[in-house]
């Protein structure tokens, strides 16, 4: 048997790859949902909440306002903000906010707030009873806060022209000259690039570890489980040709899923782009490479540790409940390296597992290309892959692999 | 006949468990050699030492050149107890796969396929999926994988456990077909009569020991019984131990775990009261 055969390794992956894609939910799983994430998060999620917001400034609300003394100018206010006013003399309470006997209207809906205003000498208190659970309350809530804020500013105005004094300078003795997005002198690629730095990394980190999840249990605690382990390994193959053509096929699937869901993100950003809402990140052809190549590294390491932790187990079920805990030994790195500060940060930080891919991929898509921490995460991935990779070939070498629970 | 295959002094352990003990065992080129004994004897684990998935814990497992037996499966067809097949392929692509693996040629792995598959009556049926296959379509399907690169030596583990009448008979004519072709065949089974009907020499393992080697005749002769199956309970006189996966897999933490949730049957609560009053 010779040692090494790229042709062995090529048919077990083949196999690997055809078996794993005849089931549907796989390709559901890796071809459709990667593709559609970004655009239903992109394009249809804000749709939906436009959609959404529309459906609330239709809604007809009647609000009860409780006063001791009504003023003609608030109410045109209120009744300009879409809202049907009842009005009712104030009943007395301690606090105006105390629900007391209206507790019961506002919580059964039969109204969907209640404005409280008390005259006082020459200014107003208030309170607004509503209940926070409900939609129309809340749409109520809102609106009156609108009203009564734009009418406090007229209020406000009319005293302090009715005082003699110049409203404008009296308000504003300090106000900006120009357009606030003129001054940023970072340009609309770099602003872009900022903004998909801020979660690109995390997801890309979460969907690598994720997709690769399935397939790596089905090839290796799977096939113990079934028993089909056992045939395999007595084919004139060695263990490492076993090990290589299982990660080739983990990885062609957990890559058709990242690029899937590339393809889909960049189809969102240039939709989202073409209306103006986020630039499109500015990244030169090295950038690009790098980012492929920090994916690549930390898809090496995930595969193989999953393969490793997938091969030691029993069955799926085991694997299972060691493996997808373990999504939390990325997902915390990730959200921790959204709060790192890029500027001056220590070149010791690009040595950290897991943290190193993350921050390598926040500064590439800020186009920031800076040799020296380039090399210190190239190189403790390199090794971190590297030791993931023997740990995965130690696992595979284990002669209890080929006892199955069948 | 040419010595093909050497076993010396081999044993085999997992953790306390002494799976085989110093067994010497020689297998020439052409025999069809029967592994008969009960549930945990050893019989799967000879198997695996010969296949080189095992390690023996002492002693060798060498071919006759002196080579390790990992050199062997070029020319090794093996059909596991657990058949191996994967549910989502095709019967023929379940076999197209290990011929790959052997560096056999799609179309010569066809001719193969193809003519023995008339034998098992198994020509209609290459196409399809085998997740709906029954236990003897399995099993002919794994018997065509194991013969469809052209093996010298085919190691079968209870090839016919679980087999109608008819199937069963079908494979054993085939062992016997390849015998006549001169290839060798290691047959693991529980069934004496069988062994006796395929085999030239019948192999008795025991609790990890080999309790008797030779023809059919000669284990009569050197028990002194009239038939086989008394034979073997001569020889297997003591209590058989369980099997080594019913022991295997469990860590001292999960164990104890395993055991805080698992409540006692009543009729051991039962007697340790019983024993306590």
């Amino acid at each position: 048997m010779s040692k090494f055969s790229t042709h062995r390794i090529r048919a077990i992956a083949k196999k690997e790859v055809v078996e794993f894609v005849r089931d549907w939910r796989t390709i559901m799983a890796i071809i459709v949902i990667p593709l559609l994430m970004f655009p239903l998060l992109f394009i249809l999620f804000p749709i939906l909440l436009e959609s959404e917001a529309a459906e609330l400034d239709a809604l007809e609300l009647t609000v009860i306002v409780q006063s001791n003394s009504f003023e003609e100018s608030m109410e045109q206010a209120i009744i300009g903000a879409g809202i049907e006013v009842v009005k009712e003399s104030l009943e007395h309470q301690s606090q105006l906010s105390e629900p007391g006997n209206d507790l019961e209207r506002v919580r059964n809906g039969s109204v969907d707030a209640i404005l409280r205003v008390e005259k006082v000498n020459s200014t107003w208190d208030y309170a607004i009873l509503r209940l926070s659970t409900s939609e129309r309350s809340n749409e109520a809530w809102n609106r009156l806060l609108d009203a009564l804020n734009t009418w406090e500013e007229e209020e406000v105005e009319r005293r302090i022209s009715d005082s003699g004094m110049d409203v404008n300078s009296t308000l504003n003795p300090l106000r900006w000259d120009g357009d606030v997005t003129q001054s940023d002198v970072a340009t609309s690629g770099e602003q872009a690039g900022m903004v998909l730095s801020l979660f690109i990394p995390l997801v890309l980190a979460i969907w690598t570890y994720s997709s690769a999840l399935q397939p790596s249990i089905d090839m290796t605690a799977g096939e113990r489980e079934r028993g089909t382990l056992e045939a395999l390994l007595c084919l004139p193959c060695t263990r490492l040709e076993l090990l290589l053509g299982k990660w080739v096929a983990v990885a062609t699937i957990t890559g058709v899923g990242v690029i899937l869901q590339i393809f889909g993100l960049l189809f969102a950003i240039g939709y989202l782009a073409s209306s103006s809402v986020i630039g499109l990140p500015e990244l030169s052809i090295t950038t690009v490479a790098l980012i492929v190549g920090a994916i690549l590294l930390f898809a090496i390491m995930v595969v193989a540790i999953e393969l490793a932790l997938a091969m030691r187990s029993h069955s799926v079920k085991e694997a299972g409940s060691i493996l997808a805990p373990m999504l939390l030994l990325i997902v915390f790195p990730a959200l921790f390296t959204q709060v790192i500060n890029l500027d001056g940060i220590e070149s010791y930080w690009f040595a950290v597992p897991v943290v190193n891919i993350l921050l390598a991929l926040r500064e590439l898509l800020m186009n920031r290309v800076i040799p020296e921490h380039i090399f210190v995460w190239a190189l403790s991935s390199i090794v971190y892959a590297g030791l993931a990779a023997y740990y995965a070939s130690r696992q595979f070498s284990r002669e209890d692999i080929v006892t199955s629970l069948s | 006949m040419q010595p093909l295959l050497t076993l010396t002094r081999v044993s085999k352990s997992f953790g306390d468990l002494h799976a085989l003990t110093e067994i010497d065992l020689k297998i020439n080129s052409g025999e069809i050699i029967g592994l008969v004994g009960s549930n945990g004897a050893g019989k799967t684990t000879l198997l695996r030492l010969m296949a080189g998935v095992y390690t023996p814990t002492s002693g060798k497992v060498l071919l006759a050149d002196g080579k390790p037996v990992s050199d062997m499966r070029q020319v090794l067809g093996v059909v596991p107890e657990s058949t191996g097949l994967y549910s989502r392929l095709t019967a023929w692509e379940n076999i197209r796969y290990h011929s790959r693996m052997h560096g056999v040629s799609d179309e010569d792995a066809w001719a193969r396929t193809a003519k023995f598959a008339q034998h098992l009556d198994m020509v209609e049926s290459l196409g399809r999926h085998t997740k709906g296959f029954s236990r003897g379509m399995r099993q002919k399907t794994a018997l065509l994988r194991a013969l469809a690169h052209g093996p010298s030596i085919l190691l079968l583990d209870e090839p016919t456990a679980g087999l109608d009448i008819t199937s069963a008979r079908t494979v054993r004519r085939l062992v016997d077909q390849l015998k006549r072709e001169g290839g060798t065949v290691i047959y693991s089974t529980h069934q004496l009569s069988e062994a006796q009907q395929v085999c030239d020499r019948i192999v008795i393992v025991h609790n990890g020991d080999i309790r008797a080697d030779g023809a059919p005749e000669l284990l009569l002769e050197q028990t002194q019984t009239t038939s086989l199956e008394e034979a073997y309970v001569a020889l297997t006189n003591d209590a058989a131990r369980p099997r080594q996966e019913d022991n295997e897999g469990e860590g001292r933490f999960t164990g104890w775990w395993r055991r805080f949730f698992t409540p006692k049957p009543p009729m051991l609560e039962t007697k340790e009261v019983r024993e306590s009053e």
